[in-house]
C-alpha cells in the first residue's frame, strides 16, 4: 500500500515535470515581471513606513528614553509580531503552567510546523478536499490574530495612577499603621510590579506573574522576600522575573514589608 | 564591402561576449543564469506566488540597510543610544535607512507568514517539496530570532526591558534554557557584553544562516519547480502526456483547451 503510494507520487511528479516542459512558460519574462513589480511594491511599502514613522506619530516614537538598568518603572513589551507570545503568557499562571506559555506551546507549534509534510501525505491539493487543513489554517489565523490584538490592547499599569490606590490598599490589608509597608506600597505602585502582577484588582497579568494580594499570607518572611527581589531566578529556578537589586537594600526591605503585610484583605 | 561589415560586427559581438564566454568556460555560471531565467514554470502561476520573491526582496532591504546602519552604530552600552540618535538626526538620510530597517523587519516577518500561508493553502509542501518546507520553517524561526536580537540594539527602555524578560523566558526552557540564557547575555545577568553579543548574533550569525538557507531554499525551488494553483484546470501534473498531442492543434492547446481533470488522488 505504502509503496503503491510511493510509486504513484513519483509518477505524478514526472507528469508534473513533463507538463511544465510541454505547456509551461519561461520564468523570464513572464513570472519575473510579476516578481519584479511585487518587489517594487514591497520596497515602496517599507519606505512609506519609514516616512510615516518619521513625520507622524502613527507608528510610535522614534526611540524611547535610554536604557537604565536601575530604573524603577518599565514595561516589558516586545515588538508587535511577538505580541501573540506575549499575550499567551498572560493566559498561564505561575508556577504550574507558565512553562507551557513560555516554552511549551511555542516549541510544540514549531515542531508541528516542521512535521506538516509528514502528517499530511495525501496528494490532494484542492482546498475543498482538504477540510482539516483549511479549518486548521483558519483556527491558526484567528487565534494568532486574537492573541496579537489582545497583546496590543493589553492595558499597562501606570505608576502615577496606581500610587493613588495606596491608601485604599492600606485600609483593605490593614497596614495603615505600618510606615515601612506604606513606603513599600508606594514603591510597588511605581516600580512597574503591576505590569506583570495583579494586586487587589489592579495590574496586568503578564508573563504568568502571580497575584500578590495574599502574598503575605504565605508567611515567607522578610528575608525571603528581599532575597527573591534581588535575584528571582535564584530563589525560584526558571522565573522570568527580572532582578530588582537596583532598588537598593533599604527600598527592597520596604517592599518586603509591604508584601508580608499583604494578607489578602477583606 | 558587405562581407567586411559582417566581419566587423561579428568581431564587435565577439569582443563584447568575450568576458561572458571566458566566465562560462571557467565556471558555467552563464549557463546557470540562463537556465534560471528561461526554465519553464507552469503557465497558470498566480500573483500569490510572488510572495516568496517579495520576502527575498524584504530580506535584501534588511541586509542593505543593515550594512549601512552598522557603519554608524556602536554596540556599546555607553554609546549605542547616542549612535542611534546620531543616525536618526544627523547622518544624511539616516532616519530613512533606520526607518526602513525598523519597519522592513515587520514587513519581512509579515511576508514570511503570508508566503508560508500560501504554500500551505496551495499544498505546495507535499511530495517532493517537504524538505523545502522544513528549510522555510527554519528561515521563519531565524527571522523571528533576528527580530528578537535586533530589538535590543537601540538600547532604550523598551528594548532593554523587553530583552531582559525575553532572556529570562529563554532561561526557563528545560535542559538547554539556562545555557541559552547565559550564552545570550554573556554572563549570569544582562550586562555590557550582552549588547555586543546580541549585535554579533544579529548581524553575523543569524544573517549568515539565513543567507545559506535562502540559497538552499532557492536551489530546491529551481530544482523541483513551482506548483500550479490547486484550483487550476490546467494544473501541471494532472493530465497524462498523451492528451496533449491528441487534444489538438497548436503548441498552446494545453493552455487554451483545459483538459478534463483526472480524479483526485
Amino acid at each position: 500500500m505504502a509503496s503503491d503510494r510511493l510509486v504513484e507520487r513519483r509518477r505524478v511528479f514526472q507528469q508534473y515535470k513533463a507538463d511544465v516542459k510541454e505547456r509551461g512558460k519561461p520564468f523570464y519574462p513572464y513570472a519575473m515581471w510579476h516578481d519584479t513589480l511585487m518587489s517594487f511594491v514591497v520596497v515602496g511599502v517599507i519606505i512609506g513606513c519609514a516616512v510615516v514613522w518619521k513625520y507622524t506619530s502613527l507608528l510610535g516614537k522614534l526611540y524611547d528614553k535610554p536604557a537604565d538598568p536601575g530604573t524603577i518603572n518599565f514595561v516589558p513589551r516586545p515588538d508587535w509580531y511577538f505580541y501573540f507570545l506575549f499575550y499567551l503568557l498572560r493566559i498561564f499562571k505561575w508556577p504550574n503552567s507558565v512553562f507551557l506559555g513560555t516554552i511549551g506551546i511555542p516549541t510544540i507549534c514549531l515542531l508541528l510546523l516542521i512535521a506538516i509534510p509528514f502528517l499530511d501525505v495525501r496528494f490532494e491539493r484542492r482546498l475543498l478536499r482538504r477540510p482539516v487543513a483549511v479549518v486548521a489554517a483558519c483556527l491558526v489565523v484567528v487565534s494568532m490574530g486574537v492573541l496579537t490584538y489582545k497583546g496590543a490592547t493589553a492595558k499597562e499599569a501606570l505608576g502615577s495612577e496606581l500610587i493613588a490606590q495606596v491608601p485604599h490598599w492600606a485600609a483593605k490589608q490593614g497596614f495603615t499603621n505600618n510606615p515601612q509597608a506604606i513606603a513599600g506600597a508606594k514603591l510597588f505602585a511605581v516600580s512597574g510590579c503591576l505590569n506583570c502582577h495583579t494586586y487587589l484588582g489592579s495590574g496586568g497579568h503578564n508573563l504568568g506573574a502571580p497575584e500578590l494580594t495574599a502574598e503575605g499570607a504565605k508567611n515567607k518572611g522578610i528575608d525571603f522576600q528581599v532575597r527573591h527581589l534581588t535575584c528571582p531566578s535564584c530563589v525560584n529556578p526558571g522565573s522570568p522575573m527580572p532582578s530588582f537589586a537596583g532598588l537598593g537594600p533599604a527600598r527592597l526591605n520596604q517592599l518586603a514589608h509591604f508584601l508580608e503585610a499583604s494578607k489578602g484583605g477583606k | 564591402m558587405a562581407t567586411r561589415r559582417m566581419t566587423r560586427s561579428e568581431q564587435l559581438q565577439q569582443t563584447i561576449l568575450y568576458p561572458l564566454d571566458w566566465l562560462e568556460e571557467r565556471s558555467g555560471l552563464v549557463g546557470g543564469v540562463k537556465y534560471f531565467l528561461f526554465r519553464k514554470v507552469p503557465g497558470d502561476i498566480n500573483w500569490f506566488q510572488t510572495l516568496g520573491s517579495a520576502t527575498l526582496t524584504a530580506f535584501l532591504v534588511q541586509a542593505t540597510t543593515g550594512v549601512i546602519l552598522a557603519m554608524y552604530y556602536k554596540p556599546d552600552p555607553n554609546s549605542a543610544y547616542a549612535s542611534i540618535q546620531n543616525i536618526t538626526n544627523h547622518v544624511f538620510a539616516g532616519w530613512l535607512v533606520r526607518g526602513m530597517h525598523r519597519w522592513g523587519a515587520s514587513v519581512f516577518i509579515i511576508l514570511m507568514f503570508m508566503h508560508m500561508g500560501r504554500v500551505f493553502l496551495f499544498g505546495a509542501y507535499k511530495y517532493p517539496r517537504e524538505l523545502n518546507w522544513i528549510v522555510g520553517v527554519l528561515l521563519l524561526a531565524m527571522g523571528l530570532g533576528e527580530g528578537f536580537t535586533g530589538y535590543l540594539l537601540p538600547w532604550d527602555q523598551t528594548a532593554y526591558w523587553a530583552t531582559v524578560v525575553g532572556i529570562n523566558i529563554n532561561g526557563t526552557a528545560p535542559f538547554l534554557g539556562p545555557f541559552l540564557a547565559q550564552f545570550l547575555q554573556g554572563g549570569t545577568y544582562i550586562n555590557a557584553d550582552t549588547l555586543s553579543r546580541f549585535y554579533s548574533i544579529h548581524m553575523l550569525l543569524i544573517p549568515g544562516g539565513i543567507m545559506a538557507l535562502i540559497g538552499l531554499h532557492l536551489y530546491l525551488v529551481i530544482r523541483l519547480g513551482v506548483t500550479s494553483p490547486p484550483w487550476s484546470k490546467e494544473a501541471a501534473g494532472t493530465g497524462p502526456l498523451a492528451d496533449a498531442s491528441t487534444n489538438g492543434a497548436g503548441p498552446r492547446s494545453g493552455l487554451v483547451n483545459p483538459r478534463p481533470r483526472r480524479s483526485a488522488r
